[in-house]
Protein backbone atom coordinates (compact mmCIF):
# COMPACT_ATOMS: atom_id res chain seq x y z
CA UNK A 1 0.00 0.00 0.00
CA UNK A 2 1.72 3.49 -1.10
CA UNK A 3 1.42 5.86 1.50
CA UNK A 4 1.70 9.34 0.36
CA UNK A 5 4.20 11.95 2.57
CA UNK A 6 1.51 14.21 4.07
CA UNK A 7 -1.29 11.15 5.06
CA UNK A 8 1.89 9.79 6.84
CA UNK A 9 2.74 13.06 9.08
CA UNK A 10 -1.09 13.33 9.45
CA UNK A 11 -1.34 9.36 10.78
CA UNK A 12 1.65 10.59 13.02
CA UNK A 13 0.14 13.38 14.35
CA UNK A 14 -3.12 11.47 15.13
CA UNK A 15 -1.14 9.08 17.12
CA UNK A 16 1.19 11.64 18.78
CA UNK A 17 -2.24 13.26 19.98
CA UNK A 18 -4.01 10.12 20.84
CA UNK A 19 -1.35 8.89 23.29
CA UNK A 20 -1.42 12.23 24.49
CA UNK A 21 -4.79 12.13 25.23
CA UNK A 22 -4.50 8.76 26.99
CA UNK A 23 -1.64 9.86 28.90
CA UNK A 24 -1.76 13.40 30.05
CA UNK A 25 -2.70 13.55 33.86
CA UNK A 26 -4.05 17.07 33.38
CA UNK A 27 -7.36 16.48 32.05
CA UNK A 28 -7.07 20.33 30.09
CA UNK A 29 -4.56 19.12 28.03
CA UNK A 30 -6.13 15.43 27.43
CA UNK A 31 -9.21 17.53 26.17
CA UNK A 32 -6.98 19.63 23.52
CA UNK A 33 -4.94 16.26 22.75
CA UNK A 34 -7.97 15.14 21.69
CA UNK A 35 -9.27 17.90 19.77
CA UNK A 36 -5.90 17.87 18.06
CA UNK A 37 -6.98 14.21 16.97
CA UNK A 38 -10.08 14.81 16.02
CA UNK A 39 -8.59 17.45 13.77
CA UNK A 40 -5.73 15.21 12.48
CA UNK A 41 -8.98 12.96 11.56
CA UNK A 42 -10.35 16.31 9.38
CA UNK A 43 -7.14 16.77 7.98
CA UNK A 44 -7.02 13.01 7.17
CA UNK A 45 -10.44 12.98 5.05
CA UNK A 46 -10.01 15.64 3.64
CA UNK A 47 -6.78 14.33 2.07
CA UNK A 48 -8.76 11.40 1.14
CA UNK A 49 -11.22 13.32 -0.75
CA UNK A 50 -14.14 13.13 2.07
CA UNK A 51 -14.98 17.38 2.29
CA UNK A 52 -18.37 16.46 3.45
CA UNK A 53 -16.92 14.06 6.88
CA UNK A 54 -13.92 16.58 7.11
CA UNK A 55 -16.02 19.42 7.50
CA UNK A 56 -18.27 17.40 10.16
CA UNK A 57 -15.10 15.90 12.19
CA UNK A 58 -14.10 19.67 11.90
CA UNK A 59 -16.92 21.40 13.07
CA UNK A 60 -18.18 18.39 15.62
CA UNK A 61 -15.41 16.47 16.76
CA UNK A 62 -12.56 19.03 16.71
CA UNK A 63 -14.56 21.78 17.59
CA UNK A 64 -17.51 21.57 19.98
CA UNK A 65 -17.00 18.46 21.74
CA UNK A 66 -14.01 20.07 22.86
CA UNK A 67 -16.02 23.15 23.91
CA UNK A 68 -18.62 21.05 25.78
CA UNK A 69 -15.55 18.87 27.47
CA UNK A 70 -14.27 22.29 28.77
CA UNK A 71 -17.28 23.51 29.88
CA UNK A 72 -18.10 20.35 31.77
CA UNK A 73 -13.98 20.26 33.08
CA UNK A 74 -14.62 23.43 34.31
CA UNK A 75 -17.10 22.40 36.75
CA UNK A 76 -14.68 20.02 38.49
CA UNK A 77 -11.82 20.60 40.56
CA UNK A 78 -8.64 18.44 39.43
CA UNK A 79 -4.76 18.42 41.13
CA UNK A 80 -2.36 18.20 38.54
CA UNK A 81 0.06 16.82 40.81
CA UNK A 82 1.60 14.44 38.32
CA UNK A 83 2.41 15.40 34.56
CA UNK A 84 1.48 11.42 33.04
CA UNK A 85 -0.33 9.16 34.12
CA UNK A 86 0.61 5.84 35.48
CA UNK A 87 0.38 2.89 33.27
CA UNK A 88 -0.51 -0.40 35.11
CA UNK A 89 0.10 -3.72 33.80
CA UNK A 90 -3.30 -4.61 33.81
CA UNK A 91 -4.37 -1.64 31.03
CA UNK A 92 -1.43 -2.13 28.76
CA UNK A 93 -2.42 -5.66 28.47
CA UNK A 94 -5.80 -4.62 27.76
CA UNK A 95 -4.77 -1.77 25.31
CA UNK A 96 -2.73 -4.82 23.30
CA UNK A 97 -5.40 -7.32 23.55
CA UNK A 98 -7.70 -4.72 21.75
CA UNK A 99 -4.56 -3.50 19.38
CA UNK A 100 -3.98 -7.68 18.48
CA UNK A 101 -7.96 -8.48 18.02
CA UNK A 102 -8.76 -5.47 15.96
CA UNK A 103 -5.76 -5.17 13.83
CA UNK A 104 -6.14 -8.93 13.03
CA UNK A 105 -9.25 -7.36 11.10
CA UNK A 106 -7.00 -5.09 8.77
CA UNK A 107 -5.30 -7.40 6.45
CA UNK A 108 -9.12 -8.00 5.60
CA UNK A 109 -9.67 -4.43 4.28
CA UNK A 110 -9.13 -3.69 0.50
CA UNK A 111 -6.17 -0.98 0.02
CA UNK A 112 -7.13 2.68 -0.15
CA UNK A 113 -8.58 3.65 -3.26
CA UNK A 114 -8.47 0.44 -4.92
CA UNK A 115 -10.88 -0.29 -7.78
CA UNK A 116 -12.69 -3.49 -6.91
CA UNK A 117 -14.49 -2.47 -3.32
CA UNK A 118 -17.73 -2.76 -3.24
CA UNK A 119 -18.05 1.12 -2.81
CA UNK A 120 -16.87 1.83 -6.05
CA UNK A 121 -17.26 -1.22 -8.19
CA UNK A 122 -21.08 -1.62 -5.86
CA UNK A 123 -24.37 -1.74 -7.99
CA UNK A 124 -25.69 0.49 -5.37
CA UNK A 125 -23.15 3.38 -5.08
CA UNK A 126 -22.90 3.53 -9.22
CA UNK A 127 -26.84 4.00 -9.54
CA UNK A 128 -26.51 6.87 -7.12
CA UNK A 129 -23.51 8.29 -9.47
CA UNK A 130 -25.55 7.77 -12.15
CA UNK A 131 -28.70 9.03 -11.44
CA UNK A 132 -28.38 11.41 -8.63
CA UNK A 133 -28.30 14.31 -10.51
CA UNK A 134 -31.21 13.15 -12.96
CA UNK A 135 -33.78 12.30 -9.64
CA UNK A 136 -32.49 14.80 -7.41
CA UNK A 137 -31.13 17.75 -9.37
CA UNK A 138 -28.67 18.57 -6.22
CA UNK A 139 -24.79 18.43 -7.86
CA UNK A 140 -23.43 17.01 -4.28
CA UNK A 141 -24.22 13.14 -4.24
CA UNK A 142 -23.71 13.05 -0.30
CA UNK A 143 -26.38 15.34 0.37
CA UNK A 144 -28.74 14.20 -2.79
CA UNK A 145 -28.14 10.10 -0.98
CA UNK A 146 -28.42 11.58 2.93
CA UNK A 147 -31.67 13.83 2.28
CA UNK A 148 -32.97 12.65 -0.84
CA UNK A 149 -32.80 8.84 -1.10
CA UNK A 150 -32.26 8.06 2.77
CA UNK A 151 -34.63 10.87 3.75
CA UNK A 152 -35.92 8.53 6.42
CA UNK A 153 -32.42 7.82 8.02
CA UNK A 154 -31.66 11.30 8.16
CA UNK A 155 -34.51 12.11 10.19
CA UNK A 156 -33.35 9.48 12.77
CA UNK A 157 -30.53 11.73 12.88
CA UNK A 158 -32.11 14.41 13.25
CA UNK A 159 -34.31 12.88 16.19
CA UNK A 160 -31.23 11.67 17.77
CA UNK A 161 -30.11 15.58 17.94
CA UNK A 162 -33.41 16.67 19.50
CA UNK A 163 -33.10 14.14 21.56
CA UNK A 164 -29.66 15.06 22.93
CA UNK A 165 -31.24 18.70 23.85
CA UNK A 166 -34.55 16.83 25.62
CA UNK A 167 -32.17 14.35 27.41
CA UNK A 168 -29.59 17.23 28.69
CA UNK A 169 -32.85 18.94 30.28
CA UNK A 170 -33.81 15.50 32.13
CA UNK A 171 -30.68 15.18 33.21
CA UNK A 172 -29.98 18.25 34.90
CA UNK A 173 -33.78 18.68 36.03
CA UNK A 174 -34.20 21.87 33.89
CA UNK A 175 -37.15 23.27 32.23
CA UNK A 176 -35.19 26.11 30.10
CA UNK A 177 -31.99 25.69 28.12
CA UNK A 178 -31.08 29.25 29.31
CA UNK B 1 -9.98 29.89 26.93
CA UNK B 2 -9.30 27.44 29.52
CA UNK B 3 -5.60 27.45 29.18
CA UNK B 4 -5.20 30.32 31.06
CA UNK B 5 -7.17 29.49 34.10
CA UNK B 6 -5.40 30.13 37.37
CA UNK B 7 -4.28 27.35 39.08
CA UNK B 8 -7.04 25.50 40.88
CA UNK B 9 -6.60 26.49 44.55
CA UNK B 10 -4.90 24.18 47.12
CA UNK B 11 -7.71 24.39 49.22
CA UNK B 12 -10.21 22.97 46.96
CA UNK B 13 -8.78 19.87 47.18
CA UNK B 14 -10.09 17.82 49.74
CA UNK B 15 -6.82 16.23 50.33
CA UNK B 16 -6.53 13.32 48.51
CA UNK B 17 -3.66 13.00 46.21
CA UNK B 18 -4.73 12.63 42.65
CA UNK B 19 -8.05 12.69 42.87
CA UNK B 20 -10.80 15.99 41.95
CA UNK B 21 -13.65 16.29 43.24
CA UNK B 22 -16.87 15.83 41.55
CA UNK B 23 -18.02 19.24 41.18
CA UNK B 24 -16.98 22.31 42.37
CA UNK B 25 -19.04 24.77 43.81
CA UNK B 26 -19.26 28.16 42.00
CA UNK B 27 -17.61 30.75 44.05
CA UNK B 28 -14.43 28.20 43.51
CA UNK B 29 -14.54 28.35 39.94
CA UNK B 30 -12.31 30.64 37.65
CA UNK B 31 -13.93 33.38 37.40
CA UNK B 32 -14.44 35.37 33.64
CA UNK B 33 -11.68 37.08 33.08
CA UNK B 34 -12.69 39.80 30.80
CA UNK B 35 -10.24 40.63 27.54
CA UNK B 36 -10.38 43.19 25.49
CA UNK B 37 -8.37 41.26 22.92
CA UNK B 38 -10.62 38.38 22.47
CA UNK B 39 -14.00 40.47 22.56
CA UNK B 40 -12.72 42.68 19.75
CA UNK B 41 -11.63 39.44 17.67
CA UNK B 42 -15.19 38.33 18.44
CA UNK B 43 -17.11 41.23 17.83
CA UNK B 44 -15.27 41.35 14.29
CA UNK B 45 -15.39 37.71 13.32
CA UNK B 46 -18.50 36.49 14.51
CA UNK B 47 -20.42 38.13 11.44
CA UNK B 48 -18.33 36.06 8.97
CA UNK B 49 -18.79 32.96 11.51
CA UNK B 50 -22.68 33.21 11.28
CA UNK B 51 -22.31 33.86 7.16
CA UNK B 52 -20.39 30.83 6.77
CA UNK B 53 -22.35 28.59 8.97
CA UNK B 54 -25.48 29.93 6.79
CA UNK B 55 -22.97 29.32 3.54
CA UNK B 56 -22.72 25.90 4.53
CA UNK B 57 -26.03 24.64 5.26
CA UNK B 58 -27.75 26.62 2.05
CA UNK B 59 -25.14 25.26 -0.08
CA UNK B 60 -24.89 22.06 0.18
CA UNK B 61 -26.80 20.72 -2.18
CA UNK B 62 -23.86 21.84 -4.47
CA UNK B 63 -20.70 21.33 -2.91
CA UNK B 64 -18.98 20.36 0.52
CA UNK B 65 -21.62 20.52 3.55
CA UNK B 66 -25.02 20.51 4.85
CA UNK B 67 -27.67 21.14 7.87
CA UNK B 68 -25.78 19.39 10.19
CA UNK B 69 -22.34 20.64 9.65
CA UNK B 70 -23.50 24.13 8.75
CA UNK B 71 -25.93 24.16 12.03
CA UNK B 72 -22.87 23.25 14.34
CA UNK B 73 -21.03 26.48 12.41
CA UNK B 74 -23.41 28.90 12.98
CA UNK B 75 -24.11 27.78 16.74
CA UNK B 76 -20.52 28.33 17.42
CA UNK B 77 -21.07 32.00 16.87
CA UNK B 78 -22.82 31.52 20.13
CA UNK B 79 -20.08 29.94 21.44
CA UNK B 80 -18.11 32.20 20.78
CA UNK B 81 -20.08 35.43 22.21
CA UNK B 82 -20.00 33.28 25.44
CA UNK B 83 -16.48 32.77 25.89
CA UNK B 84 -15.76 36.51 24.89
CA UNK B 85 -18.46 38.36 27.24
CA UNK B 86 -18.88 35.91 29.89
CA UNK B 87 -22.06 32.99 29.87
CA UNK B 88 -24.39 34.30 31.82
CA UNK B 89 -24.37 37.77 30.35
CA UNK B 90 -25.31 36.19 26.75
CA UNK B 91 -27.70 34.01 28.23
CA UNK B 92 -29.35 36.77 29.63
CA UNK B 93 -30.37 38.06 26.00
CA UNK B 94 -31.46 35.27 25.31
CA UNK B 95 -34.94 33.90 25.93
CA UNK B 96 -36.11 29.53 26.25
CA UNK B 97 -39.11 29.93 23.84
CA UNK B 98 -36.84 31.30 20.89
CA UNK B 99 -34.07 27.96 21.00
CA UNK B 100 -37.00 26.27 21.73
CA UNK B 101 -38.62 27.61 19.04
CA UNK B 102 -35.99 27.15 16.50
CA UNK B 103 -35.30 23.49 17.54
CA UNK B 104 -39.16 22.31 16.97
CA UNK B 105 -39.42 24.11 13.85
CA UNK B 106 -36.61 22.49 12.26
CA UNK B 107 -37.95 19.34 13.36
CA UNK B 108 -41.11 20.47 12.10
CA UNK B 109 -39.62 21.64 8.71
CA UNK B 110 -38.32 18.17 8.04
CA UNK B 111 -41.36 16.53 9.09
CA UNK B 112 -43.51 19.06 6.57
CA UNK B 113 -41.54 18.21 3.55
CA UNK B 114 -41.88 14.81 4.57
CA UNK B 115 -45.41 14.07 5.47
CA UNK B 116 -45.83 17.04 2.38
CA UNK B 117 -44.40 14.21 0.14
CA UNK B 118 -48.50 12.00 0.49
CA UNK B 119 -49.79 15.03 -0.72
CA UNK B 120 -47.62 15.66 -4.38
CA UNK B 121 -48.75 12.17 -4.93
CA UNK B 122 -45.06 10.06 -3.37
CA UNK B 123 -44.76 8.73 -0.55
CA UNK B 124 -43.11 9.79 2.89
CA UNK B 125 -40.06 11.95 2.17
CA UNK B 126 -40.24 11.41 -1.46
CA UNK B 127 -38.96 14.58 -2.50
CA UNK B 128 -38.73 13.89 -6.30
CA UNK B 129 -43.00 13.88 -5.94
CA UNK B 130 -41.94 17.77 -5.73
CA UNK B 131 -41.31 18.55 -9.33
CA UNK B 132 -44.96 18.28 -10.08
CA UNK B 133 -45.60 21.15 -7.59
CA UNK B 134 -42.97 23.71 -9.05
CA UNK B 135 -39.65 23.18 -11.41
CA UNK B 136 -36.89 21.85 -9.96
CA UNK B 137 -38.92 21.10 -6.88
CA UNK B 138 -36.99 18.11 -5.29
CA UNK B 139 -34.07 20.11 -5.19
CA UNK B 140 -35.74 23.16 -3.22
CA UNK B 141 -37.32 20.95 -0.95
CA UNK B 142 -33.65 18.94 -0.30
CA UNK B 143 -32.44 22.76 0.72
CA UNK B 144 -35.39 22.99 2.76
CA UNK B 145 -34.71 20.10 5.14
CA UNK B 146 -31.32 20.88 5.01
CA UNK B 147 -32.56 24.30 6.61
CA UNK B 148 -34.66 22.72 8.73
CA UNK B 149 -31.45 20.18 10.05
CA UNK B 150 -29.49 22.98 10.52
CA UNK B 151 -31.63 24.68 12.57
CA UNK B 152 -32.34 21.79 14.98
CA UNK B 153 -28.15 21.29 15.09
CA UNK B 154 -27.73 25.07 16.01
CA UNK B 155 -30.32 25.28 18.37
CA UNK B 156 -29.92 21.84 20.16
CA UNK B 157 -25.75 23.13 20.45
CA UNK B 158 -26.60 26.42 21.86
CA UNK B 159 -28.89 24.98 24.33
CA UNK B 160 -26.17 22.17 25.30
CA UNK B 161 -23.94 24.89 26.25
CA UNK B 162 -25.70 27.39 27.99
CA UNK B 163 -27.10 23.95 29.85
CA UNK B 164 -23.53 23.01 30.68
CA UNK B 165 -22.26 26.68 31.01
CA UNK B 166 -24.75 27.85 33.28
CA UNK B 167 -27.16 25.05 34.72
CA UNK B 168 -24.61 22.11 36.56
CA UNK B 169 -24.86 23.53 40.07
CA UNK B 170 -25.75 20.26 42.16
CA UNK B 171 -26.16 21.58 45.03
CA UNK B 172 -28.64 24.71 44.03
CA UNK B 173 -30.81 22.30 41.90
CA UNK B 174 -30.94 19.71 45.23
CA UNK B 175 -32.85 22.48 46.86
CA UNK B 176 -34.66 24.00 44.09
CA UNK B 177 -36.21 20.58 43.27
CA UNK B 178 -37.11 19.93 46.99
CA UNK B 179 -38.47 23.57 46.88
CA UNK B 180 -40.86 22.64 44.47
CA UNK B 181 -42.09 19.97 45.86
Amino acid sequence: MSLSVPVAVVLLFMLGSALAAAVLRDVVGSIVAFAGYSFGVAVLWALLRAPDVALTEAAVGAGITTVLFLLTIARTSVSRSERFEGISLRSGLAVVAIVVTVGATVPALPPVGASGTPVLAGDVSQYYLTNAYDQTGVTNVVTAVLVGYRGFDTLGEVAVVFAAGVAMLLVLRREAFV
Amino acid sequence: MSDSEPAPDPAVDDGVDGEGTLSRPASDRPPYVESTIIMTTVRVIAPFVLTLGAFVMLHGASSAGGGFQGGVIAATTVVMLGFAFGIEPIAAHLRNEHLALLVLSGVGTFLIVGFGGYFVGGNFLQVSGYETLFKDGSKYSIELVEVGIGVVVSGVITGLFFLLGTGVDVGADDSDSEADR
